[in-house]
């Protein structure tokens, strides 16, 4: 061997401590980032495309999903208080502002109930109608009692609900979708205590992409 | 130690150190919030919020359904005591502490149903604190610093919300009450 790979050699055993701390700590964050990606796409229940979790707020929550909920959902209530559905994605395909969606539902066994649209950066979603949800009460019904919500970026008749770019820069964005979907069931009735994976939700169609 | 072993010990502690590492996050990220929205409400003191819209920041994923006030709390000087009405529709008063846990809540949901129309006085008192000093609802909160967060329905008329939340108060305790 030559008297400078030599030297190379013994550089890097001199330094092999500290450069194992920095390459286990970049290892580490890491592995957490993709646990984090990981545990958004399947620690979460699923129901249909909507996922939840039993463990925000609650002390029972493992690491992963408390880091996850810290990001996403800090403050959030207990699930007897009230339950988080999130949908991001339809049948696998993110949701983009490209496309426009439908949400088809009816009422649901809770005190009251909201869907609300989130830009990737988890904040409400700049627009002029000044509109970020419906709920259970201001939803145009058909007489049945059924509603339809549709997303999208330009105005649609009955039910719109706007998104658009978020208010974060784009730049920043590490998510996959553009934007999401939050129902909120406040006080839940049995169902969703105990078959969260099952209990009737509004279904969500994309319609068409430009 | 050979260079294989040297790799093999990098990547065992790399994989056991995401673990600490997630443990960290909720304790960062519940510290900033601390920080950020303690100095510019105020500490121990209520905050009344404007209804949320997208300039909304002082909570994640904000509901524009709901009214929110919160109080950011420090208990190392005292116990803090919070009164609220709580009005009709729905409302709740929940307790975070520093790893983001909602270690305690009172609502006007379920067997609270009573509560609506009442006026709730909670003693909030640190981890060192002995309840049984303190007289009527007292919480005991697992940190000394912490944050409530009142949660009040905003659907339809807001005005009876947003008068609770107005007419609710956070304040260091002043004189030690015994029972």
């Amino acid at each position: 061997m030559t008297s400078k790979g030599n030297t190379f050699f013994n550089r890097l055993r001199v330094l092999r401590w500290p450069l194992a701390v920095l390459l286990v700590a970049a290892l580490s964050v890491f592995l957490l980032q993709g646990a984090l990606k990981t545990g958004l796409r399947e620690s979460f229940l699923r129901n249909g495309d909507w996922r939840t979790s039993e463990s925000i707020g609650a002390a029972d929550a493992d690491a992963v999903v408390r880091a996850i909920v810290a990001i996403g959902g800090l403050l959030g209530s207990t699930r007897e208080e009230s339950m988080y559905y999130t949908l991001n994605s339809v049948a696998g395909e993110p949701l983009r502002l490209n496309c426009r969606y439908r949400i088809e539902g009816s009422d649901y066994d809770a005190n009251w109930w909201s869907i609300t649209a989130y830009g990737w950066d988890f904040y409400l979603i700049p627009n002029q109608e000044k509109r970020y949800s419906y709920n259970n009460e201001n939803l145009i019904r058909g007489e049945d009692g059924r509603w339809v919500i549709r997303v999208g970026v330009s105005e649609q008749e009955g039910n719109w609900l706007p998104v658009g770019p978020s208010g974060t820069l784009a730049e920043t964005n590490s998510m996959a979708h553009d934007f999401d979907l939050l129902l909120r069931l406040y006080t839940p009735g049995n169902a969703y205590l105990q078959h969260p994976e099952s209990a009737p939700l509004p279904t969500v169609i994309k319609e068409a992409c430009s | 130690m050979s260079w294989v072993r040297w790799i093999a010990v990098i990547l065992v502690c790399g994989w056991l150190g995401q673990y600490p590492l997630a443990m960290l996050v909720p304790h960062l990220i519940m510290e900033r919030l601390y920080n950020k929205v303690g100095d510019r409400t105020g500490y121990n003191q209520m905050y009344v919020n404007t209804r949320p819209d997208e300039t909304f920041r002082n909570v994640v994923r904000p509901s524009p359904d709901l009214l929110y006030a919160l109080c950011v709390y420090n208990l190392e000087q005292g116990a803090v005591v919070i009164n609220a009405p709580v009005p009709e529709r729905y409302w709740s008063m929940q307790f975070y502490q520093m790893n983001t846990d909602n270690f305690a809540g009172i609502s006007n949901q379920r067997e609270q149903h009573t509560r609506v129309g009442t006026q709730v006085e909670v003693t909030l008192v640190g981890p060192d604190a002995n309840p049984a000093e303190y007289s009527g609802e007292v919480i005991q909160s697992p940190t000394a610093r912490g944050v409530m967060l009142l949660r009040a329905s905003a659907i339809g008329d807001e005005s009876q919300a947003r008068t609770a939340l107005e007419g609710s108060s956070c304040q260091q305790q002043l004189k030690f009450v015994s029972s």
